[in-house]
């Protein structure tokens, strides 16, 4: 049996006195579609900031056993982690504005080539080579995505629905083992919510790599994973495929107990 | 809205408090009979304009007002049609922008042969003896030292306000080499200049990664106080170290560059031409490989880390091992200015390497725009001949301390005109256009700060 691709051990996560992750412990296998879901505040994107070393808990552990061996996340800055084979997305995406869509893909692609200050400066064949490997791997992941014709585009004159498949371009661009996807729908329109579902299918059917998500839209989360975590204040209040995560009480009373959980969802 | 709240007001409004106060700042002083006189004779006094026709002072500054903000709008107006394309459809592709590449990059290497043979025929065109020692020391020096601090302030996006301590350090290290400090040189010989630009640029880059290691953690405005601090504390240990640097006297006599190879033999002197070529072919050297960091992987992580730091991190970018690198390059082209300054001027003290140093380098980078190389070298090239003229022909009762007026005045101008700089990049031309359009580069969100605030 191979160990888990993230393993998180009873992880606490606090600002000040509030407690964002209270002793959360969960798994992602290798391959997998995973999904972490919860009302707002439930600390969604905390665990992935923490999954990312962005944010440093203050208790437990995370391990993440990528291509190179174990690599405990906690203490890890987030440039390692991503050189570890975690790649991210997040909520507001964040491009570089002021770059064309195609730079910004070939950031990703070739932040981990050797550093090479001096061959920058020179030009050596070396820093040529590297240069075009990057520019063929940038073109490659922009048809995956579907930008090739937006290549030349500010990534800041991009539709929404087209920023997010950049994003994802970028993250894959690095190499990635795992792909965190920080509410991919949030803003797309039905049409754009079809084509992303079936962009993050084929970025694990065709490039092997595993999806880790937090989603506010029920019916993409449900269609598209395969295991859910479900977050509420802080905790794990449920596990499993989605249709138990459907038929536990748990979870519907997280959902619907409140008397603003309609509100919370009609905002999204 | 009122008139006056209307921006155009507001901008003109403040231009015109800008001139009064450079008129009267710059004009003659009252006296105890008449104290209201250095207001008055500041716009009344008859001064003669380029030694042509007199006229009074307020007319002359008005003119001069005038002419540069007409320079301004000049600059402007050529770049109308870009701009307001960009603002009108920058939802579109802008593939188009990116055609005839070729034609212009063709066009462009012309360009930069014409101005490297206008720069080596110059000195024999230029026999004034005035301005052929203020092009080595004044322009060409300045220049290095732009393109340098450009690195770090427009390229990396780090305010750098102790730039000098640098070229402080490269000056020193040629002195302590060549034996012309108290402190005895190494080795006990004393070496031609030529020796102190490796030693000299080991020196300024081990000084630039360990003020940066610990300091380029802070963000803005604290890293520009952390490095102007450095600066001084540079200055304050030149002026006291007495047995070390010589004090405030600084150094005995540094001798001149010096090529001995075989039947190659060859002195710089006292003319100052030798030593605009020496310079010359560094400032050439530097520009290329400068160029190519631009457009390198190390360039682009810079703007990545500029536009959005938690985004470049997330992509694999360490931010602090590239804020590293942009501050050593940076201070190794500095050192090297150092360097020639101290074979060139053969006495070096403490009292040139001061905060206003500093200050007048980034006037130079933000003038001629930030992270533009081009940019920044037509900017040094035009403020520093304009200060050298200044200086050199006091026209209109000019003093020398009355230079950073004008210098400040213009910057001003400058800033609420155009605040990309006189040649921008066109990075960073669209950076301030989203910027105004209102589109954040750097949508930071709760998580961000309070992941400030905890880390």
């Amino acid at each position: 049996m191979t160990s888990p691709l993230f393993d998180v051990q009873n992880v606490t996560l606090r600002f000040g006195g509030v407690v964002s992750l209270n002793n959360v412990s969960l798994h992602q296998n290798r391959g997998e579609i995973l999904a972490v879901i919860g009302p707002n505040g439930a600390g969604k994107t905390s665990l992935f900031n923490s999954l990312t070393g962005v944010y440093q808990p203050q208790e437990g552990s995370i391990t993440f056993n990528g291509a190179n061996g174990p690599l405990s996340v906690i203490g890890k800055k987030p440039h390692r982690v991503n050189a570890a084979g975690v790649a991210r997305t997040f909520q507001a995406s964040r491009m570089f504005s002021a770059m064309t869509a195609f730079e910004n893909v070939k950031i990703g692609a070739e932040s981990h080539k050797g550093l090479g200050v001096m061959g920058a400066m020179l030009r050596g064949p070396a820093t040529r080579r590297h240069e075009r490997e990057s520019d063929e791997r940038s073109w490659s992941l922009l048809r995956f995505v579907g930008l090739e014709q937006h290549a030349n585009t500010l990534s800041a004159s991009l539709n929404y629905g087209a920023r997010r498949r950049l994003e994802i371009a970028r993250g894959l661009a690095t190499n990635p083992s795992v792909l965190l996807l920080d509410e991919p729908a949030a803003g797309t329109n039905p049409a754009e919510k079809i084509e992303l579902t079936t962009l993050i299918r084929r970025v694990r059917d065709e490039m092997g790599v595993s999806i880790l998500l937090i989603e506010h839209d029920m019916k993409l989360v449900m269609s598209l994973a395969e295991r859910l975590y479900v977050l509420n204040f802080g905790s794990v209040i449920a596990e499993g495929t989605p249709d138990e995560i459907r038929a536990n009480p748990a979870v519907i009373e997280a959902y619907l107990g409140s008397s603003d959980a309609g509100t919370e969802q009609g905002a999204h | 809205m009122k008139f006056f709240q209307s921006p155009a007001a507001k901008r003109w409004g403040s231009l015109i408090a800008l001139y009064a106060v450079v008129t009267v700042m710059t004009g003659p002083p009252g006296n105890q009979s008449s104290p209201t006189l250095g207001f008055t004779s500041s716009f009344s006094e008859t001064v003669s304009f380029f030694g042509l026709f007199p006229a009074p002072r307020g007319l002359f500054f008005a003119g001069l007002f005038a002419s540069v903000i007409g320079f301004i709008w000049l600059l402007r107006w050529s770049q109308t049609l870009k701009i307001d394309r960009f603002r009108r459809e920058y939802s579109v592709a802008l593939s188009e922008l990116y055609q005839g590449v070729a034609q212009r990059r063709a066009a462009r290497g012309g360009f930069y042969l014409v101005a490297l043979g206008v720069a080596i025929v110059l000195p024999h065109l230029v026999t004034d003896p005035f301005w052929q020692q203020a092009m080595v020391s004044q322009i060409a020096i300045y220049v290095l030292l732009a393109i340098g601090l450009n690195v770090v302030v427009g390229f990396a996006g780090l305010l750098d306000l102790g730039f000098v301590a640098f070229y402080a350090i490269g000056a020193y290290t040629t002195a302590w080499i060549t034996g012309a400090l108290p402190a005895a040189a190494p080795f006990h010989i004393h070496l031609n200049p030529f020796w102190a630009i490796p030693i000299a640029i080991v020196f300024v880059m081990i000084s630039g990664v360990l003020l940066g290691l610990p300091t380029l953690r802070l963000r803005g405005d604290y890293l520009a106080i952390v490095t102007l601090g450095f600066g001084e504390i540079v200055t304050i240990f030149l002026n006291n170290l007495y047995k070390i640097t010589g004090g405030s006297t600084g150094s005995n006599q540094i001798p001149h560059f010096s090529v001995h190879l075989g039947p190659l033999k060859y002195v710089w002197g006292l003319d100052p031409v030798p030593y605009y070529y020496l310079t010359l072919a560094f400032v050439v050297v530097f520009l290329f490989a400068f160029s190519a960091l631009e457009h390198s992987r190390v360039g682009r992580s810079w703007v990545a880390i500029r536009e959005d730091e938690i985004a470049a991190e997330s992509v694999g970018i360490n931010p602090l091992k590239y804020k590293v690198i942009a501050f050593a390059i940076g201070a190794a082209s500095a050192g090297f200015a150092g360097v020639i300054t101290g074979g060139q001027s053969l006495f070096i003290n403490p009292t040139t390497f001061t905060l206003s140093f500093s200050i007048n380098i980034l006037v130079l980078v933000i003038f001629g725009g930030m992270g533009s190389i081009i940019g920044v070298v037509i900017g040094s090239l035009i403020i520093q001949t304009l200060s050298m003229y200044l200086i050199h022909a006091q026209p209109a009762g000019f003093q020398n301390s009355d230079l950073y007026i004008y210098l400040g005045a213009l910057l001003i101008a400058m800033m609420i005109f155009r605040p990309e700089g006189i040649w921008p990049s066109k990075r960073r031309r669209r950076e301030i256009q989203f910027v105004e359009a209102g589109v954040e580069p750097d949508q930071r969100t709760d998580e961000t700060r309070l992941n400030g605030e905890s880390a």
